[in-house]
């Protein structure tokens, strides 16, 4: 599982009115978020890649359309058809562009339902551990002291664990007793794995976010604040996490294709979303016993998996190099 | 026994092409004549498999696993009694081995004498004859384990005095068996049990000598230290220092979860033994693990290995789909089936239960799990190796094409009170997130995706959960987790008898509390007191339960032969229409890729495995 590079982000600096030093027949101020706009944008290959997300969530909305135009829902069977005596599929055809799987279902709209399932567990997971990275990371870094510490060294231990041992022991251990664990809260499904997903983000997060709010701390505009009775919850929530959603933005970009490969691989090791729903690291694990007669049921899979993860990661690189004002535009 | 062989790194499909009625009349060949015998002789057998799969580390004593039985009894332990290790019938029939006759039996039925043969020796270090006091030992050690044994069950409350104790092997006392001199044994029973020679042919009666095993009272520390009475020994058992318990170290032939190396024991004298129990023609035997089931597979192709127990993956079998030579297949005597819980809503309505073995759709499953050749499709519990009706000749819930009928189901499911308002189609509460508990291996995964489907058709909601096999088996096999389905599971004979598919699986005296205890999953013969004195933890409907226990106990009290198989075949008639735990959804077909190294095939009926007894190699 990659690391998020903990390279030091600078803090943007809080924005003042621009000057013309040449009086012009227009004075335009640009915002922060057009100045941002027109740098991306001559990021071709980020472009692409938000190209791509887009086309991926217009195809995950429409999934059930889709599948209604091919004919095939995705959990519908086609064994007789789409299966040798063998129990072996077959491989792309008109009707199934993608192939079948072994009991034979449709593997192009398994595929467009998959990408459902993968956004919505990355974009779940990511959500929930941005929420939480946040609140810790802002309330160790203003606060300080005890609270700091806690936090810190939560992060420290969480970010030390090994991922995936843990993840498998803790689906493992809850899976052999028909209730789960904690009375029943903890069951191997969907919730499941957007909690443990969300459980080894939230620290990436809080360190990042801790680091900034560091810095923030001290500059005046929060001293300033201070001595006019703000409190330190104003003061987090409204001066403080503004000045940080440039990098929460970047880093929460780079954060989704890191959980769609972490959920993909619980899948793939059989701790993921129950099989019922389409899940691309599900599918690359049931095929890959099969991968020399029945190519496709590994390779679509696994060109989508690589193809939107690139396009996160591209979209993210765009954004730190449109929001950092070191670099030129 | 539960089949645990399937479970371990099984790929998606099987298939070979052989009809069931070529299996039947094709498979059973004959050793050798005498003439021919030299061009068997010789050469290494080799095998790779995923894992050995031992539950007991090899310690004849506890290991209850087929293919270690299959090598115990084939190649190193000769109990009072043994089968001939061929395929079908001829290799369920039961013979003596140890014994130099079939025993004497008393007038009222209830003691056995057996004469031992002569010049039956122990293998080097041990180097002498064997003697009725080490048979007596074996079941003293199958008395004295400290934890659990499955052989205990067989033997307690049926030879006289047999109790589990705490005391060492050496001490234990079991009035019911007496060595009156070195080649006499006498067992005397509590009560007549007609297939007690069934019993006598388990790899854990065999001789064991107590200067070895007496070393190593805990559950499978002998497995290292086995000291063969048969034709084959672990390789280098001759180097074992047995002066003393601390000077023996572990036998270098086997290293657990790594190799086990057989070679032929110099002390064995064919003059004791027949041909047609034991060809012995392999000079060694040399197995080994490989968890890479593709390469396997792949190196029997290439003439690296021999053979392998794992069940080939789909692409070989298409491959040697035409050459059946190198793709012999067996009829085993198994059955794969889904359980429900007869005390858990919905499963407590036996309307439901007959909905859902109309509406599940068995040739999805056969053919998801590889075709006609993995197996046939069972249309109820007793195999037709086993005596069981043919599946043209009874199935109680015939679809079209076994497909499943869901019209049919919808009509069964009416009847029933969770069908609120009668239009077919479960909708009371308890019919959703229903807890279905299976495997997360093929087929099972393939097997999932069709029955939640045939379900959803008359409104059951299944949750399923994909777990490890071992850990199925242990969920659903604890009473107190209360599992409403569970499709995780098989089962094979013990012995050549169908007492052993009624036992276990569906009496009452069965049920036993603690985790992974308990076979009879679907709970058939369960009362509130039962479950009160036993301490069983079952929540749910304990009222009504239907049981088979008054129709078992009379059919397992007659002699063997047609009335008694008669008998237990109206047993599966009840559970299937009255009863009705399960959907039998297959009955299994064993096939093997074998390599051109090996010269003749044979197969152990009783084992449900290869047969070292009878295989020859080339080189």
């Amino acid at each position: 599982m990659t690391q998020i590079a903990a390279e030091p982000f600078p803090a943007p600096e809080p924005h003042a009115p621009e000057f013309d030093a040449v009086p012009s027949t227009q004075v335009e101020g640009r915002s922060p978020w057009q100045l941002f706009w027109s740098r991306f944008r001559k990021d071709r290959v980020a472009l692409a890649g938000l190209a791509f997300i887009a086309l991926l969530v217009a195809i995950a909305l429409a999934a059930p359309l889709i599948a209604e135009l091919v004919g095939h829902g995705p959990n519908d069977r086609f064994q007789r058809e789409m299966t040798d005596e063998f129990g072996l599929p077959k491989g792309p055809t008109g009707e199934f562009w993608f192939g079948a799987d072994q009991v034979g279902r449709d593997v192009f709209v398994r595929i467009v339902y998959g990408a459902r399932t993968s956004l919505a567990v990355a974009l779940g997971a990511t959500g929930a551990a941005l929420s939480v990275g946040i609140v810790l990371g802002m309330m160790a870094g203003y606060r300080g002291g005890w609270v700091d510490t806690v936090v810190s060294r939560t992060v420290d231990i969480i970010l030390s664990m090994p991922v995936l041992l843990f993840a498998i022991g803790i689906v493992a251990a809850c899976s052999t007793t028909a209730e789960g664990c904690l009375g029943g809260l903890v069951k191997p499904g969907f919730r499941l794995v957007i909690f443990v997903i969300a459980l080894f983000s939230w620290p990436y997060v809080a360190r990042i976010v801790r680091g900034q709010t560091l810095s923030i701390r001290e500059k005046e505009f929060i001293e300033a604040s201070r001595s006019m009775g703000a409190g330190g919850r104003r003061i987090m929530f409204r001066e403080v996490l503004p000045n940080l959603m440039a990098p929460i933005i970047v880093y929460g970009t780079l954060l989704i294709p890191t959980n769609i490969l972490f959920e993909a691989a619980l899948s793939y090791l059989g701790l993921g979303v129950p099989q019922t729903i389409p899940s691309w690291g599900r599918m690359i694990a049931d095929g890959g016993a099969l991968f020399d007669v029945a190519w496709w049921l590994m390779l679509f899979p696994g060109l989508f998996l690589l193809a939107t993860t690139l396009a996160f990661n591209l979209v993210g690189d765009g954004l730190r190099d449109a929001l950092d004002p070191r670099t030129q535009a | 026994m539960v089949r645990s062989r399937r479970s371990r790194g099984i790929l998606a499909a099987l298939a070979a092409v052989a009809l069931l009625a070529a299996a039947c009349g094709g498979d059973a060949e004959q050793p050798r004549e005498a003439g021919e015998e030299g061009d068997l002789r010789g050469g290494t057998l080799r095998v790779q498999m995923e894992s050995f799969v031992h539950e007991c580390n090899f310690d004849p004593t506890c290991e209850f696993v087929s293919y270690a039985n299959m090598i115990h009894t084939n190649l190193l332990q000769r109990p009072l009694m043994n089968y001939r290790h061929v395929a079908d019938d001829p290799g369920l029939e039961i013979l003596p081995d140890l014994a130099a006759d079939m025993p004497e039996i008393s007038e009222d039925g209830l003691t056995y004498t057996f004469t031992l043969k002569d010049g039956v020796m122990f293998a080097p270090p041990v180097d002498r004859e064997v003697t009725s006091q080490d048979v007596a030992y074996a079941f003293q050690r199958m008395a004295s384990q400290q934890q659990g044994n499955p052989y205990t069950y067989y033997f307690e409350g049926v030879i006289d005095g047999f109790e589990l104790q705490k005391s060492p092997a050496e001490d234990v006392e079991i009035s019911g068996i007496e060595t009156p001199d070195d080649k006499t044994i006498s067992i005397t029973l509590s009560d007549p049990v007609p297939d007690i020679l069934f019993r006598l042919a388990m790899p854990g009666t065999a001789p064991i000598p107590q200067e070895v095993a007496g070393c190593f009272p805990q559950s499978g520390e002998y497995g290292r230290f086995v000291i063969s009475s048969g034709p084959y020994m672990l390789e280098g058992s001759e180097a074992l220092d047995i002066s003393t318990c601390d000077s023996m170290e572990p036998i270098a032939g086997y290293e657990p979860d790594r190799t086990l190396n057989l070679v032929r024991n110099p002390n064995y004298e064919p003059a004791t033994d027949s041909p047609e129990m034991r060809s012995s023609n392999p000079d060694r035997f040399e197995l080994s693990v490989n968890t890479n089931v593709d390469d396997i597979f792949n190196r029997i192709v290439a003439g690296e290995t021999d053979t392998s127990p794992d069940d080939p993956p789909a692409q070989f079998l298409r491959q040697f789909a035409e050459d059946r030579e190198r793709l012999p297949s067996n009829p085993v005597d198994v059955l794969w089936y889904i359980v429900m819980n007869l005390t858990q809503p919905p499963f407590d309505d036996i309307h439901v239960r007959k909905a859902v073995n109309l509406a599940i759709d068995k040739d999805g499953l056969l053919r998801a799990a590889g075709g006609e050749l993995v197996g046939e499709i069972a249309t109820h519990i007793l195999p037709p190796t086993m005596g069981g009706l043919p599946s043209d000749e009874y199935d109680p819930y015939a679809t079209e094409g076994f497909a499943g009928d869901v019209d049919l189901a919808m009509e069964e499911m009416a009847q029933s009170a969770y069908d609120t308002d009668g239009d077919g189609v479960c909708d009371a509460p308890e019919c959703s997130g229903i807890l279905h508990i299976s495997r997360n291996e093929a087929p099972w995964t393939e097997f999932n995706p069709i029955i939640e489907d045939n379900l959803a058709a008359i409104g059951i909601e299944l949750e399923t959960r994909e777990i490890e096999g071992g850990s199925a088996y242990e969920l659903v096999s604890t009473t107190s987790e209360n599992v409403p389905i569970g499709s995780h599971g098989g089962w094979g004979k013990d012995w050549p008898d169908a007492s052993t598919f009624f036992e276990a699986l569906f009496t009452s005296g069965a049920i036993q509390a603690g985790p992974g205890v308990n076979n009879n999953t679907g709970l058939v013969g369960i009362t509130s007191e039962i479950n009160e004195e036993r301490e069983l933890g079952i929540e749910g409907n304990l009222e009504g339960i239907p049981s088979i226990d008054a129709e078992f106990e009379e059919c397992v009290a007659m002699e063997l032969g047609q009335a008694r198989l008669d008998c237990f075949n109206e047993v599966d008639r009840i559970l299937m229409e009255e009863v009705l735990p399960y959907v039998p959804y297959r009955w299994d077909e064993e096939t093997h890729l074998i390599s051109d190294n090996i010269t003749k095939w044979e197969f152990d009926q009783n084992a449900g495995e290869m047969s070292f007894a009878h295989i020859a190699v080339a080189s």
